[in-house]
């Protein structure tokens, strides 16, 4: 079916699916359904995990209620111009028994104002959080509180804006094809075992309940954003995902630091930069040396890795798919498959935990 | 009387049937349009997000243009880039209409691709000039750096540019170019039947006195000293001595822009 995003240029994928027998199944026993797209990321478990595990309709939403969630999903993807997201969104939407006309009238609904004003006001701070940034995002939350949202709701509302943007991110830079995705609907085989794979989806969906705070190391990088889901199921899937690609090899430490320090400085995100100010004092990088090479994106400090990541991590910050999907391709020549995928989970992550952290970091909690 | 009650029926079930068709038929239709329409609208949308912020798009489709009149300005430190031909009169003197048209929209298209391809927005062509923006549509840190490597890419473009003309025995084409660094206030600003979203101030002005001391200095690209604080040491620059404009009480410093020399990644 046309879908709004038909005309957005994507390149050719470039990279290279791996199977993982293991991974696939953990995918499938978790979503109830396969998921090819994992493929492309299995060099890197911590990446493929993610894109796995930060899905919020497995438990980990406990007052946002999932026909929202689901919204936010679409508009952050249609706002991110991901053809995949946004036909993944669409198809499960699909096989949950709306037809293509009812998805068709939802996306146009978007747009207008006779949603809930609670739906219409989480859906416009999905916007300002993935598309405006935190100049936009901190009006529109206070909107959303405004509309008779809790913190922990609206908590929730920025959680699954920022797993829209990390998987938004991830399957655009790598080009994963959307076209399998968006002729789901048109498959004989999808529209035969619709009803059976509706109730595989319906089946894995579940609500989260609230849960014992997962102490954390105090001085991890983002630990208050962590804190700030203290009870929610939410909060250990974050610190496990912030926790595995902080320990995660294939980059240094710093490396990473420096690309979410970029995305800090681009947004911008004051307490995030301080956040990664601190972890970069500890990696050896002092104050001064920091606020200059992200005031360059260069310096003589630099390794060649970072010299080269830290530019990338800046083009994740507002971008155009194709422009993105070619700069990452180049990045190849001097990456090695490990590297780039971390590289590219690295980006999509300081995308996403940066966007949510500039409001729910500056809010009480 | 029977047979004629059945006819009746028939005729009625017939018309009944026939206007449900024509009602599938129009309701179809209808949908198809609505559906064109949706797909025009986030076309549009996505177009508009060139022209203005996200934000400023999303309040232009939520509530109209008139409610838009009513948005405040915000003030913004942004960098300015004004371009503009040289020898420009003397050129379109002697050329034909339809080939100065040509030449001229090659200059144009060819110098935006640079600016857009180093995160800048072209707010408007003035003449044979070009007033371009960074940092104006998002937020942009790195905005003096991305305007000075559009210009280089400005530079390259335009050799390529005079190497095409020279093949059809067309003369060739110089630009100058003046940025300047400053804040001002940024927003949608016209009358009620024609508004653009545009930046209003000192900057602006300065960008373009600068963009005039390039024939005075004989040189291509000049930045003020806002913008050369902002740039690293990769850059090659070359002070000029400083001068008096229009409109500015004290000289104002300049930098011509060499070239920049990028370490290679190993």
């Amino acid at each position: 079916m046309s879908t709004a995003l038909a005309n957005v240029s994507w390149e050719p994928c470039f990279m290279e699916a791996r199977q993982d027998r293991e991974l696939e199944a953990y995918a499938r026993r978790r979503m109830g359904l396969p998921n090819a797209a994992v493929r492309y990321f299995a060099a890197v478990p911590w990446v493929a995990r993610t894109a796995i595990d930060l899905h919020v309709e497995f438990g980990l939403l406990v007052h946002l209620d999932q026909n929202t969630a689901d919204l936010v999903g679409l508009i952050v993807s249609q706002e991110n111009a991901c053809r995949f997201c946004f036909a993944a969104v669409r198809a499960v939407m699909w096989f949950q028994g709306m037809d293509r006309e009812r998805v068709q009238h939802i996306e146009q609904e978007l747009a207008r104002h006779d949603l809930p004003p609670r739906v219409r006001a989480a859906i416009d701070y999905a916007r300002s959080q993935s598309r405006t940034g935190p100049s936009g995002a901190h009006g529109a939350w206070t909107a959303l509180r405004h509309a008779g949202a809790s913190a922990a709701e609206a908590r929730e509302v920025a959680f699954t804006v920022a797993t829209a943007d990390f998987a938004n991110r991830l399957h655009t830079a790598a080009a994963i094809p959307p076209v399998p995705m968006e002729r789901v609907p048109e498959l004989l085989p999808m529209r035969l075992l619709r009803p059976l794979i509706a109730r595989l989806v319906r089946k894995h969906r579940w609500r989260g309940s609230a849960v014992t705070p997962v102490p954390l190391v105090p001085d991890a990088p983002y630990a208050q954003l962590v804190n700030a889901f203290a009870g929610s199921p939410i909060a250990p899937a974050l610190a496990r995902t912030m926790n595995e690609m902080w320990t995660s090899s294939h980059l240094s430490r710093r490396c990473k630091l420096l690309m979410f320090g970029v995305i800090s400085r681009g947004l911008p995100c004051e307490v995030c930069e301080i956040e990664v100010s601190r972890a970069l004092q500890r990696e050896g990088l002092d104050g001064d040396a920091a606020s200059r090479v992200l005031t360059h994106l260069d310096g003589p400090e630099l390794t060649p890795i970072e010299r080269l990541l830290m530019p990338y991590a800046r083009e994740t910050l507002w971008y155009q798919p194709a422009q993105l999907q070619r700069h990452t391709r180049a990045l190849r020549e001097h990456l090695s498959t490990e590297q780039l995928i971390e590289a590219i989970g690295v980006a999509a992550l300081a995308n996403a935990v940066c966007r949510m952290a500039a409001v729910v970091m500056a809010e009480p909690a | 009387m029977a047979a004629m009650l059945g006819v009746a029926i028939g005729v009625a079930l017939a018309v009944l049937v026939t206007m449900w068709l024509q009602q599938r038929r129009t309701s179809a239709v209808l949908q198809r349009q609505l559906d064109a329409a949706a797909e025009e609208l986030q076309r549009l949308q996505q177009a508009c997000a060139r022209l203005a912020p996200a934000g400023v798009v999303d309040r232009l489709v939520a509530d109209g243009v008139n409610e838009l009149s009513e948005m405040p300005a915000q003030r913004k430190v942004v960098t300015a880039l004004f371009a503009d031909l040289v020898g420009y009169t003397a050129m379109s003197e002697r050329l034909d209409a339809a080939v100065l048209a040509r030449v001229l929209n090659g200059y144009f298209q060819r110098m935006s691709d640079a600016i857009h391809e180093h995160r800048g927005h072209v707010s408007t062509f003035l003449g044979d000039g070009i007033l371009a923006y960074f940092g104006a549509l998002q937020p942009n840190p790195w905005q003096s750096a991305d305007a000075v490597r559009a210009a280089l890419a400005m530079r390259a473009a335009m050799a390529d540019y005079n190497h095409e003309l020279a093949h059809e025995g067309l003369p060739a084409l110089n630009v100058g170019i003046g940025i300047h660094r400053g804040s001002g206030l940024a927003g949608l600003i016209g009358s009620r039947e024609r508004m653009e979203y545009g930046f209003v101030g000192r900057t602006v002005n300065l960008a373009a006195r600068v963009q005039t001391l390039t024939r005075t200095h004989g040189v291509d690209i000049l930045v003020t000293e806002a913008v050369r604080s902002e740039l690293d040491g990769s850059f090659e620059l070359d002070a000029m001595p400083p001068e008096m404009v229009k409109g500015i009480a004290e000289p104002v410093v300049s930098y011509a822009v060499r070239e920049r020399v990028a370490a290679k990644i190993q």
